[in-house]
């Protein structure tokens, strides 16, 4: 979150500087001149630094001054429960990368996320397509699709419980009929993380629903048109003008799926605490762990800067290829 | 979650300069003090604390007690060391009786002795008050560290109506695990392959896992832990073997226990239900099976193998490291006063746990209430033969360490016997850094 609010942030403040430091890039000496460019132009940008100070001091506050502790508590250790804290450099780090729990809230991590972005942005797309023009009972079928999204995710684990109840669960009620032995579904180390995806599908498909019902008004009409004219069929304007159109809206949505997957786990709180048999552990849950259970603040830091440095990585690459595809033909 | 934090640390830093800056003034009044607690069960025992500090309150001018919840026992713990960090802690925490070693180790915990010698009494006499099987939890070293406040054992509940139609005596409920197995096969009904009612439920999610291993594992003459010295555990042994492969057997061979790791809530849920027709579970679930059970239902001590041995659960009152002089003592005064047979006793009576001070069933109104409620007297006879609690250090690791593994069993991923060795490696592993200080540092 804090990484795509910095980027939109930058952005503005650059639209606004650039232009007025340009006329004064023609006058006075070589040395002067760099001199009293920068003077002029940070002068020019005042206003925007002004602006933009509000925002920066609680970011500073609550966002890099909490990322600065981090960094360096990640640095720190304790080798006995009695000692005191030293300097150990990168050791939590590779201590972190050599724990198997962590390896495997890695594995389990990138299973959710694609297990979690692929099918409920392929129903988001769906439903948006279908729901696609407005009036009486799509927007009833909307607001329906949406509901999930208003309800909180704790609220919403602690309703799966009881649908996930073994032998009594609502699940276990209906489907119990057809299979010869009933599943433990948050019980199972195969399925339970299975189960916990299902959740984050039925949340999150309708919210990115949204962004392509969004993305949909952008096609344009003349162009589906002149394709309905030409005789193109559903399918192929489907695959060579809403698609294409709609690239910028999957790579957002993909962006924000991917978030999701790391800083969503309220129901792994909620339903399985990373269990059974550390099935369900994603990467978050596993720098609580460290944190609150180990007590282990060194091994949490490292853990959450590997992480950051992941999400970091995801988000520039995304916003990057974003760009370049606005500022192409 | 650091997020959540560093902005409990926040918060905690804002309400001391706001406490700081309140104190001059303030110079004359009663001395204030927090007390955290959790409320594990039920949304209930809220209102019920706020009814107790309320007449602490009115009874103790000189003092103002103010109770701040603070989520489950876990998140208890989080918010308590962070207020200790930020340099506020409370003056007292209800906190779970097996994280006061760990807090202990880490110098989280003030030693209550002065505080016992300064109302002259002596340490045995104070300790004395309450049922011997509690003081395990509370003792570290020969001091005294927490005052037990609400505690409970593990049970068999049994479905009174379902044993009658099985052929069974529920006025005779099994003692032995012999009998308990052949209990659960008769209770169990198939279609076919299909299990349509199960003969027993024993939960196993993280925390609860660890507690019913203790269970059985006591059960089956084993220590579980070693009750001196926060170092070691004793996964790898016949007592807990046995135990382990007994519980496996009851879903594999028996198939008379529902497979995998079922949490508490889907357990007692099963047998409201009609779903399980025993489980074990909690003393404190009794409250919401005597008030949700549609049929007659019988309470049991724990079936032995080798001999009948329960551990304890629940919380005590500590007094957090670091505290003003004057607020320890407001805080001491308010401890008495909770822990004391009266306000005990009605705790006991609104929750449905069981009473630490003794004398609280000696009370006219207990003495009445068991009257009543005779399944409850069952829980405080079971004390008896009650042990205390795990506790090592890093508690809850060690725990997972041993529940993952027991998970994997009950799942049929793993055999007991090479899942109590990988359970001990991995518990080693965890207490190795206290052992290198402790048991390990050599002259």
């Amino acid at each position: 979150m804090a990484a795509t609010m910095r980027s939109i942030s930058r952005r503005d403040e650059m639209s606004l500087a650039e232009p007025a430091a340009l006329p004064v890039a023609t006058s006075a000496a070589p040395r002067l001149h760099v001199l009293k460019r920068f003077l002029d132009r940070f002068k020019a940008s005042l206003p925007a630094y002004l602006l933009l100070l509000p925002s920066l001091v609680f970011l500073a506050l609550f966002t890099y001054g909490a990322m600065g502790r981090v960094l360096i508590d990640a640095l720190y250790q304790r080798a006995t429960p009695k000692a005191p804290v030293r300097f150990v450099g990168l050791d939590n780090v590779s201590a972190v990368l050599a724990d198997p729990a962590f390896t495997g809230a890695v594995v389990n991590n990138l299973i959710y996320a694609v297990g979690t972005a692929v099918p409920s942005i392929g129903l988001a797309l769906l439903f948006a397509l279908a729901l696609s023009r407005t009036h009486a009972v799509n927007s009833a079928l909307r607001a329906a699709l949406f509901l999930p999204v208003l309800i909180p995710m704790v609220a919403a684990s602690a309703l799966f419980l009881f649908v996930f109840l073994p032998n009594v669960g609502l699940l276990d009620y209906y489907i119990g009929r057809l299979l010869p032995v009933l599943p433990n579904w948050l019980g199972d180390p195969d399925i339970a993380l299975y189960a916990i995806m299902i959740i984050t599908v039925w949340k999150n498909a309708g919210y990115y629903m949204l962004f392509f019902l969004a993305g949909l008004q952008a096609v344009p009409e003349d162009v589906m048109e002149a394709a309905h004219l030409d005789g193109a069929g559903p399918y192929q304007r489907l695959r060579h003008i809403i698609l294409p159109e709609l690239k910028p809206t999957f790579l957002f949505v993909t962006v924000i799926a991917i978030l999701n997957a790391v800083t969503q786990v309220d129901h792994v709180f909620v339903m399985t605490q990373g269990g059974p048999s550390n099935s369900t552990n994603l990467v978050l849950f596993y720098i609580y762990q460290q944190a609150v259970e180990h007590y282990d603040i060194g091994k949490a830091s490292a853990a959450t800067l590997l992480t950051l440095a992941a999400l970091m990585g995801v988000t520039a690459l995304s916003f990057r290829t974003m760009a370049n595809r606005e500022g192409g033909p | 979650m650091l997020f959540t934090r560093r902005l409990m640390l926040g918060l905690a830093m804002a309400g001391s300069m706001a406490s700081a800056l309140a104190v001059p003034a303030m110079a004359e009044g009663p001395t204030e003090i927090d007390l955290f607690f959790p409320v594990p069960v039920d949304g209930k025992l809220a209102r019920d604390m706020g009814t107790l500090i309320k007449e602490f309150n009115e009874t103790h001018p000189a003092i103002k007690a103010t109770a701040v919840y603070t989520g489950s026992y876990d998140d208890t713990l989080i918010k308590t060391r962070a207020s200790i960090k930020a340099g506020k802690p409370p003056a007292a925490v209800i906190m779970s009786a097996n994280f006061l070693l760990d807090m202990q180790i880490e110098n989280e915990l003030t030693n209550l002795d002065p505080l016992i010698a300064a109302d002259g009494t002596t340490k045995d006499q104070f300790l004395g008050q309450f049922f011997p099987a509690l003081q395990g939890n509370a003792v570290i070293n020969r001091s005294v560290y927490g005052v037990p406040f609400h505690n409970s054992t593990p049970l068999l509940y049994i479905n009174a109506d379902k044993a009658k139609e099985a052929g069974l005596d529920p006025s005779k409920p099994p003692q032995t695990w012999a009998e308990l197995t052949d209990w659960a096969k008769k209770l169990t009904k198939r279609e076919g392959d299909k299990v349509t009612q199960w003969g027993i439920a024993i939960p196993c999610a993280y925390d609860y896992c660890g507690w019913m291993m203790e269970t059985l594992t006591m059960s089956n003459g084993g220590r579980y832990y070693n009750e001196e010295f926060g170092g070691e555990v004793y996964y790898d042994t016949p007592s807990m073997l046995g135990a382990l492969t007994w519980w496996n057997d009851l879903v594999t061979k028996h198939k008379v226990h529902p497979p995998g790791a079922t949490p508490g809530p889907a357990v007692s849920t099963s047998f409201i239900s009609g779903n399980a027709a025993m489980m074990m579970l909690s003393t404190g679930s009794l409250t919401y099976v005597r008030d949700n059970a549609k049929f007659n239902y019988k309470v049991a001590f724990i079936p032995r193998n080798v001999r009948n041995a329960v551990p304890i659960g629940g919380a005590s009152l500590i007094v957090p490291a670091g505290l003003e002089a004057d607020k320890q003592k407001a805080a001491w005064t308010l401890i008495k006063w909770m822990t004391s047979p009266e306000k005990s006793a009605w705790w006991s009576r609104a929750t449905g746990y069981f009473a630490p001070n003794m004398a609280a069933y000696k009370t006219p109104e207990m003495v009445d209430f068991l009257n009543k409620n005779p399944d409850a007297k069952t829980a405080v006879e079971q004390l008896d033969v009650a042990k205390p609690w795990f506790a090592t250090y890093k508690t809850v690791p060690v725990r997972k360490n041993l529940e993952d593994e027991v998970m994997l069993v009950l799942n049929g991923k793993k055999q007991p016997k090479e899942a109590l060795a990988a359970a001990q490696k991995a518990a080693d592993e965890t207490l190795k850094p206290y052992n290198a200080e402790t048991s390990l540092k050599l002259p």
